[in-house]
């Protein structure tokens, strides 16, 4: 990432020949109270940022009692067989698993699938070719609402996918087209000759494919993949409907969120807290590991 | 090389992508253009009847309340979202000390789950025993539970929760826009005495503009869309305040996964409904496109 360095709050340090001393003294107060508002400014939405987050943190670590009754921000004896209970009794392990599979294989799908298509676009001219990257991109903008997931969900029972997360990991690769315009963009950062060249001491086509471009791509299927299993891991209605008859298939967001319209009159808020921090930690790990690749792509695609 | 070698080769690596696209995302929509002619629960016989969804559709007053009410949505969640994203974006392009951690700590909500964050804003909001109201009357700053997901503020409530889940995405995507800006051009001004305000309606906003016109334009699609977070913090309610269109049609379609109570499902008119939908967010997306492409003129 290329810094740029001019500021829109900090002050010029450039000097006015004109001012006096008293005037340089104004000018110095006036960049202080400025900064001073910037940083309060700044300081209060990161604080309300965080507000949720670590409102999720200390609930899940408070008694049920603790968490209905009075203002406590901060537990007074840390909870943690919420957790363990949670992970046992509410099922969370089976969610965990759940969502870690789906989120895995729906990831190495999608890359896979939209590496291989890049990869034909960029580097071969065929017919159809625009016709192809209208539909991928047609796919990103036109939005009909959760109908369409009946006609997918008729198609998962005639494969007979319908009674594993098969039928979701499936249509979430089948939405590609983000990966594939982002992978489309690395590409051309490969020089062709380096390809050509492999192709002229005999590897093939595919063989150039997973010998040569796979490697390089690496970076762009890192990046990518952050943002496909991103997707997977947080997607909500699409495992929901497709997990109504079938409560062993679900997945953290969907497990979660049924524990709020649960019927049950005695909500233990503690034990949701405790749920929404397991199906945030792993996300937020993530995050934290990879923070740099999150921010690098997203300049990209706009720019390309 | 023979063509039919390069044909085997093409359609290998291109037909997986080519296959799903068809079948999961083509497919499905042209199953809504036929379907919504039809009179069609979900199993058994479909009947066609013409026109009859979409003069239903006229007359369905529960829809044009959600249009109005996904209008209200978007308009709040992007008068938030845009300015604040912006700003936060103009800030921490500069050399400022610790934007790093500050663009982390911002963009940090964008990796957590709507639906997640939806559930913890419901249990947080809640108006007896919410921590936010709890915290606001221990420190005295209202004096009587706020009813953050009553009829009245229920609408407010939803955009500030995905105000909060999207602010962070916009801001990267100003970021980036901002650090294609040339540095050299922020100097010049700087010379020539421009101050912090002026070179920002002067370089920034229109050396960003087409960039920022992408970025607006992903942002109105997007709020028009969302629906999840709605659906897990009110389920539309109370009494259909904060019901958005895609909302009303998920009910219409999967009656059974928020009201318990097993309703038919209405497949067919969920498809004129869906279709109109999606006309409404194509209209307002390319009305935005060409006003926004006359402003860019103008700046």
């Amino acid at each position: 990432m290329n810094e740029q360095t001019a500021a829109m709050g900090k002050p010029v340090p450039h000097k006015r020949r004109d001012g006096a001393a008293s005037g340089l003294a104004g000018a110095r107060l006036a960049a202080v109270a400025g900064r001073t508002v910037l940083w309060l400014f700044l300081l209060i939405v990161a604080a309300l940022t965080l507000f949720p987050i670590l409102m999720t943190v200390t609930g899940s670590l408070m008694t049920n009692s603790e968490l209905m009754g009075g203002g406590h921000i901060l537990p007074s004896d840390l909870q943690f067989q919420n957790y363990a209970e949670a992970w046992r009794q509410s099922n969370f392990a089976r969610f965990t698993w759940n969502s870690v599979y789906m989120s895995v294989a729906a990831t190495i799908g999608t890359l896979l699938v939209a590496a291989a298509a890049a990869y034909v676009v960029d580097r071969r001219s065929f017919p159809g070719k625009t016709l192809y990257i209208g539909l991928q991109a047609s796919t990103m903008f036109i939005s009909v609402g959760a109908v369409v997931l009946r006609p997918q969900f008729d198609l998962m029972v005639k494969l007979h996918l319908n009674s594993s997360l098969w039928g979701v990991i499936l249509i979430l690769i089948s939405a590609h087209a983000s990966t594939f315009f982002i992978l489309l963009g690395f590409f051309k950062a490969i020089p062709r000759e380096l390809d050509e060249s492999a192709m002229l001491d005999g590897s093939g086509f595919i063989r150039t494919f997973y010998r040569i471009i796979l490697p390089l791509l690496a970076p762009g299927l890192g990046v990518s993949g952050l943002f496909a299993f991103r997707h997977a891991w947080n997607e909500y209605i699409l495992p929901l409907v497709f997990t109504l008859t079938d409560p062993h298939l679900q997945t953290l967001t969907v497990g979660l969120a049924n524990l709020r319209y649960g019927s049950s009159a005695a909500m233990q808020l503690n034990l949701m807290m405790a749920g929404a921090c397991l199906s945030i930690l792993p996300m937020l790990i993530v995050y934290m590991l990879a923070n740099k690749s999150f921010m690098q792509v997203t300049a990209g695609s706009v720019k390309g | 090389m023979t063509r039919w070698t390069r044909l085997r080769e093409n359609s290998l690596l291109l037909l997986p992508s080519v296959i799903l696209t068809v079948a999961l995302g083509i497919y499905p929509l042209i199953w809504v253009l036929r379907y919504m002619f039809y009179d069609y629960p979900g199993y058994g016989a479909e009947t066609f009847v013409g026109l009859d969804n979409f003069r239903r559709l006229l007359r369905d007053a529960a829809f044009w309340e959600s249009v109005r009410n996904t209008f209200v949505f978007a308009g709040g969640k992007l008068l938030i979202t845009v300015p604040l994203s912006l700003l936060l974006a103009v800030i921490l392009n500069g050399r400022l000390r610790g934007r790093h951690f500050l663009r982390a700590v911002f963009f940090m909500p964008t990796v957590i789950s709507t639906a997640v964050i939806a559930v913890v804003f419901y249990l947080i909001f809640n108006s007896y025993n919410g921590m936010v109201n709890q915290l606001l009357m221990k420190y005295h700053l209202i004096g009587s539970p706020f009813e953050w997901l009553g009829p009245k503020h229920a609408m407010l409530t939803v955009i500030l929760a995905a105000a909060w889940g999207a602010v962070g995405n916009y801001m990267l995507l100003f970021l980036a826009g901002l650090q294609s800006i040339p540095h050299d051009l922020y100097e010049a001004a700087s010379i020539d005495g421009a101050g912090p305000a002026q070179r920002f309606w002067r370089i920034t906003v229109p050396m960003l503009g087409p960039v920022m016109q992408i970025i607006i334009m992903l942002a109105i699609i997007a709020s028009l869309k969302g629906y999840e977070s709605i659906m897990v913090m009110t389920e539309g309610g109370p009494i259909g305040k904060t019901e958005v269109m895609y909302l009303y049609l998920y009910k219409l379609l999967f009656p059974v996964a928020t009201s318990g109570a097993v309703v038919d499902q209405q497949f067919g008119y969920g498809s004129a409904v869906g279709f109109t939908t999606a006309v409404i967010v194509g209209i307002i997306t390319a009305a935005y496109y060409a006003m926004s492409r006359k402003m860019n003129k103008v700046f």
